[in-house]
């Protein structure tokens, strides 16, 4: 055997790369679709406020899986970067409703509009809706940029360096976002200031507020979803594996080739964008975004989430955002012991069972569900 | 370029200290193309430590290390790797929570063209190399034994199949020179016997320069075709091993004086 080169003649058919891509969005839009449709008009005001808030969860805690379950190292940077994401779309949002229809109630469509949807005689989509769309894109980059400078040199230190950054991260943004200037809302007033100087007045210490209403069950289970088909592809490929080497043996990681910082900072950077994206969604559902409620206390809601699903476990993440957004609901008959219960809960899990409920394995990979399909790479080793 | 006769590896009176300690003094070494060699000597010998100036994981204070006519002191560890030096580890770093087959496949990603992009949409290019890698791998694996066991976790092998597992990563990332830090430790006298003709079968296979510590004298002078003795961070010999054998100065280093010798020449 000499050097593989690839051979053309066994390598897959290009046309497919249009439907293996066209494939998760279409599933992306048929479960968000079936959520806004009919799992929505179903469930009710309040299972359907829960379905919500399990989505965004959901992108929480798989977006933290790729930095603290795929490269092992430990962020508690999420709130800061939720909130980053949240007042920039939110920005773009409120002000652009009033530079592009003159009032602070853009046009929405069928897919975001406010209470029941049937009885209305709503386009699916308005040109509010694409902004919505483009502020969360935007809100995901500006945090994305942030991971880029809080990580690049942050991540090129070994420990536990990163945890003490993002911490001190998530303080900074606070305080800077609490000091900004008050909330324009004076249509005249919005339209004479430029855009740089609009982005300082983010609503200081009351909080960014009367943010338009965009974000229904649709459009976060249409984000979560398409938060879980890029973490699994990205564990599922050359560049995950590489990612997961990190968390396995970084001095090995190196000597095989893995440019480590390189990585841990992509995941990073990938990982923010997806945090932001989560922070927009809310800022557009709740109309309101406040840095003071998104301080580290957040952070670890949504670590916990990834320590309890198993680090490096994409479905394990999903399990566990479900699990604990759930159980404080459930509890709720305990009155005053709920919280005390919950924390138990969480006591009990970690001596039981310290790796997460799924360790590094998905779902499918473990006890009944485990399957050995030949080269699939999925680990067969017993349970430990 | 350099020409075809020049050394592969040309190390040049490298150097480092440790605070006041001098772990490695004015070693230098030449490894012609295909040679197989071995670097030898008493615990705390500084061997090791050249492996670690060598692949990057320290800079050495002085001296100069070159790689076909490029010199690597001033490269990050993975730069080495890319430029064609692998290694293994001393105390065995496999990925333990992967599987056998993914530790191999990591060491393959440094040679992938695709982009992370890429990756992400599936792209033809990445499935192809993906393929690439799986087949790569998989003939790596089966050279080492180890294809049967691809699906467990690298840290239930046993002891041998690790150390295996660790040469067929390090053979994953195409290096021109591959450092083996004591391959044969913890292998019974059978496994030993059947490294030496892999160790000797992946030279002839893939054109590998071979530079290899080891405490197992059997294997080594059986195997290397020179060899370079350490004692306190330094050379204190150098040849082929019929020679270093009879060496009075590296009879000395491993056994002391000869009023203290009791047990014979090693061998």
């Amino acid at each position: 055997m000499t050097r593989v080169a690839p051979q053309l003649d066994d390598g897959p058919a290009a046309w497919r790369f249009v439907p293996r891509n066209l494939a998760p969005l279409g599933a992306a839009l048929g479960l968000a679709l079936l959520m806004h449709f009919v799992f929505q008009p179903a469930a009710g005001s309040f299972a359907s406020k829960l379905a919500l808030d399990i989505a965004v969860n959901i992108i929480l805690a798989v977006s933290l899986t790729m930095v603290n379950g795929f490269t092992g190292q430990f962020s508690m940077g999420t709130a800061g970067f939720m909130a980053v994401g949240g007042y920039a779309a939110a920005a773009v949002t409120y002000y652009g409703s009033f530079r592009l229809y003159g009032s602070p109630n853009p046009p929405a469509g069928i897919l975001s509009a406010f209470g029941d949807p049937t009885g209305l005689p709503l386009p699916w989509l308005q040109s509010g809706d694409l902004m919505f769309v483009a502020a969360c894109l935007f809100g995901g980059l500006v945090a994305a940029g942030a991971g880029y400078i809080v990580g690049l040199p942050s991540l090129r230190l070994r420990g536990d360096y990163l945890a003490i950054v993002t911490l001190g991260f998530g303080e900074i943004v606070r305080v800077v976002l609490q000091t900004s200037e008050r909330r324009l809302s004076n249509a005249e007033q919005i339209a004479g200031t430029p855009w740089p100087k609009l982005l300082t007045h983010l609503g200081g210490s009351l909080g960014f507020t009367s943010i338009p209403y965009f974000t229904t069950l649709f459009w976060v289970w249409l984000a979560a979803v398409l938060t879980l088909v890029v973490a699994y592809r990205m564990k599922r490929s050359s560049y995950g594996r590489a990612f997961l080497s990190i968390r396995e043996d970084e001095v090995a990681a190196e000597a095989m080739g893995v440019c480590t910082t390189k990585f841990k900072v992509r995941a990073f950077v990938i990982s923010s964008f997806f945090a932001g994206v989560a922070g927009a969604l809310i800022a557009h559902q709740v109309q309101s975004i406040n840095a003071g409620e998104l301080g580290f206390q957040r952070s670890f809601d949504v670590i916990i989430m990834v320590v309890l699903g198993g680090m490096g476990s994409i479905s394990g993440a999903v399990l566990a955002a479900g699990v604990l957004t759930v159980l404080p609901e459930l509890l709720r008959f305990m009155a005053d012991y709920r919280m005390v219960v919950y924390a138990l809960a969480l006591i009990v899990m970690m001596i039981v069972r310290p790796q997460g409920l799924f360790g590094v394995r998905e779902v499918w990979e473990v006890g009944p569900f485990r399957r050995r399909a030949a080269g699939s790479g999925a680990p067969g080793g017993g349970a430990t | 370029m350099t020409p075809p006769d020049a050394p592969l590896l040309e190390v040049a009176s490298i150097s480092i200290s440790f605070g006041g300690l001098r772990a490695v003094r004015e070693f230098s070494l030449a490894l012609g193309r295909g040679s197989l060699s071995g670097l030898i000597g008493p615990n705390g010998a500084g061997k090791t430590t050249v492996f670690n100036l060598l692949t990057g994981v320290y800079q050495p204070d002085a001296g100069t290390i070159r790689l076909a006519g490029r010199s690597l002191p001033g490269l990050r560890p993975h730069e080495i790797a890319h430029a064609g030096l692998a290694r293994t580890f001393q105390n065995i770093r496999l990925f333990p929570d992967l599987s056998v087959l993914d530790n191999v496949r990591i060491a393959c990603h440094l040679r992938a063209r695709h982009t992370l992009a890429g990756a992400l949409l599936r792209s033809p290019l990445h499935l192809l190399e993906e393929r690439g890698m799986l087949r790569r791998a998989r003939e790596l694996l089966g050279i080492f034994g180890l294809d049967d066991r691809r699906d467990e976790y690298a840290r239930n092998l046993p002891y041998g199949d690790q150390r295996r597992l660790e040469i067929a990563r390090a053979m994953a990332t195409e290096p021109k020179v591959i450092l083996l830090d004591e391959p044969a430790a913890g292998m019974n006298p059978q496994e030993t016997r059947e490294l030496a003709g892999l160790v000797r079968r992946i030279r002839t296979d893939f054109s590998l320069t071979v530079l290899l510590i080891e405490h197992d004298m059997g294997f080594v002078m059986d195997l290397c075709e020179s060899i370079t003795v350490l004692d306190y961070g330094q050379v204190i010999a150098h040849g082929p091993p019929a020679a270093i054998q009879r060496d009075p100065k590296v009879i000395e280093a491993y056994l002391g004086a000869p009023a203290a010798v009791e047990g014979g020449v090693p061998a």
